[in-house]
């Protein structure tokens, strides 16, 4: 019987089988790293978007969640080691949320005319506050030191920089929409809302593996 | 057995987590500082930087309507300090502001005022900065060019007021504002160099204008 048939017929029963394996939170790892890595190597540096306060805070929210996936890899049957795991990353989903809440609402603030949209928010913060006073921004300042502005996805190209092609025509785009959108011509999802449904997508893998190893052992009681 | 221990981990767990909701939260609309700004009484002090996307909203939506109305209905002086420590031409601007607010002062120009040599100076750079995104990547004497050609100061009187011990001694003094913008970031306004408004608190207009003047009479 093939993955497909077994998923189609015991869909719980496959799930929990999943989550007994490493591969999924392997998965979780892969996608999570490959966010930060996307943000930095190429919107930070191939488009020259500098990475704002609220950014690196994300980043470092997905780093959170690929580390709990990792804590599961060491003993994936183990379902206390999962639960921990879970617990690790789904703290990783809500920090990451609630991030990409608030740099919603500071695009949009800083785009409205409408003074109702700027009261209710903080401003720009003068130095990054991680979570557990964590000096990130020390350690890797490269990737956690916050030198964007907040509310703004410019690209700011340094003086007598040659651009490829590719990179003129994608930062002409960005640059031309007043930001980055997964369809700028549209305005179609910022880079919050983007952030805010890869969180939203993770916690649900996380959540569906945790509960499916969770289903499996109260039945096995 | 499995089922009793993971129920009562999860309520442990959960009212960890209530904790601090149940403690309660003193301060949130204000926060008084440690250290206050070395300012004369009756002052609402702006911390803000010319690269600050909410202290441009700030001045162009909020400023207008609170600042007529707490100077009249609180009598407090505004005193706008530049953070020189943020932008890339953070200090040139704190100069360039600094000899503007000087000669302002001297001609007895009021630096709300549109024709203020300081209004026109930052408004240019700030309208340079947030509406084009202009970003001087070709060097410093654009970004003065900016500021010199709204005020009418040209970049060489510039360079020789810039050094002068009264224009340093002005911008450094807003150095002093830095410890109370790492708080809770920028814009920030202090009242009588005390009390730092948690801007996420204010919800409106008359909302901030109550809170000031009720922070301007407390000791």
């Amino acid at each position: 019987m093939s993955w497909t048939e077994r998923f189609r017929s015991s869909p719980l029963e496959t799930v929990s089988r999943w989550s007994d394996m490493r591969w999924p939170w392997v998965l979780i790892i892969a996608l999570s790293c490959s966010l930060v890595l996307v943000a930095h190597y190429v919107f930070q540096v191939w488009l020259h978007m500098k990475p704002c306060e609220q950014c690196v805070y994300i980043r470092f929210a997905f780093l959170v969640i690929a580390l709990g996936a990792l804590i599961a890899c060491i003993a994936p049957r183990n379902l206390w080691v999962k639960l921990a795991a879970a617990a690790v990353s789904l703290c990783g989903c809500v920090y990451g949320a609630m991030c990409s809440l608030r740099l919603n609402r500071i695009h949009q603030a800083v785009r409205s005319d409408s003074l109702d949209d700027l009261f209710g928010i903080q401003g720009c913060s003068t130095e990054p506050h991680y979570p557990f006073g964590l000096p990130l921004e020390k350690w890797a300042p490269d990737w956690f030191m916050p030198t964007g502005d907040c509310g703004y996805d410019l690209a700011v190209v340094p003086d007598g920089m040659k651009l490829s092609a590719m990179q003129e025509w994608l930062i002409g785009l960005y640059n031309s929409s007043d930001g980055w959108y997964l369809v700028p011509s549209l305005k179609f999802m910022n880079m919050a809302q983007c952030c805010l449904l890869a969180f939203i997508v993770a916690a649900l893998m996380v959540l569906v593996l945790a509960c499916a190893a969770l289903r499996a052992r109260f039945r096995s009681c | 057995m499995f089922r009793r221990q993971f129920v009562t981990l999860t309520a442990a767990a959960a009212a960890l987590c209530a904790m601090p909701v149940l403690a309660g939260q003193p301060g949130t609309q204000y926060k008084v500082l440690d250290n206050p700004l070395p300012v004369p009484a009756g002052t609402l002090v702006k911390i803000y930087s010319y690269d600050c996307p909410f202290c441009f909203r700030y001045d162009t939506g909020v400023d207008p309507r609170i600042l007529p109305r707490i100077q009249k209905e609180a009598g407090l002086k505004f005193m706008p300090m530049h953070l020189e420590s943020r932008g890339q031409y953070g200090r040139t601007a704190s100069e360039f502001l600094a000899m503007c607010m000087l000669r302002d002062e001297k001609a007895g120009i009021s630096i709300e005022d549109e024709a203020s040599a300081f209004k026109r100076a930052m408004d240019a750079v700030y309208f340079a900065y947030h509406r084009k995104a202009e970003r001087w990547t070709s060097g410093e004497a654009a970004f003065i060019k900016t500021m010199a050609d709204a005020s009418g100061i040209s970049a060489e009187q510039f360079e020789k007021a810039r050094r002068s011990p009264e224009v340093v001694r002005l911008a450094d003094s807003w150095k002093a504002a830095y410890p109370a913008a790492r708080i809770q970031g920028i814009p920030a306004y202090v009242v009588n160099g005390k009390y730092l408004i948690m801007t996420r608190s204010i919800q409106g207009v008359n909302g901030m204008v109550e809170l000031i003047k009720e922070l301007a009479l407390m000791k």
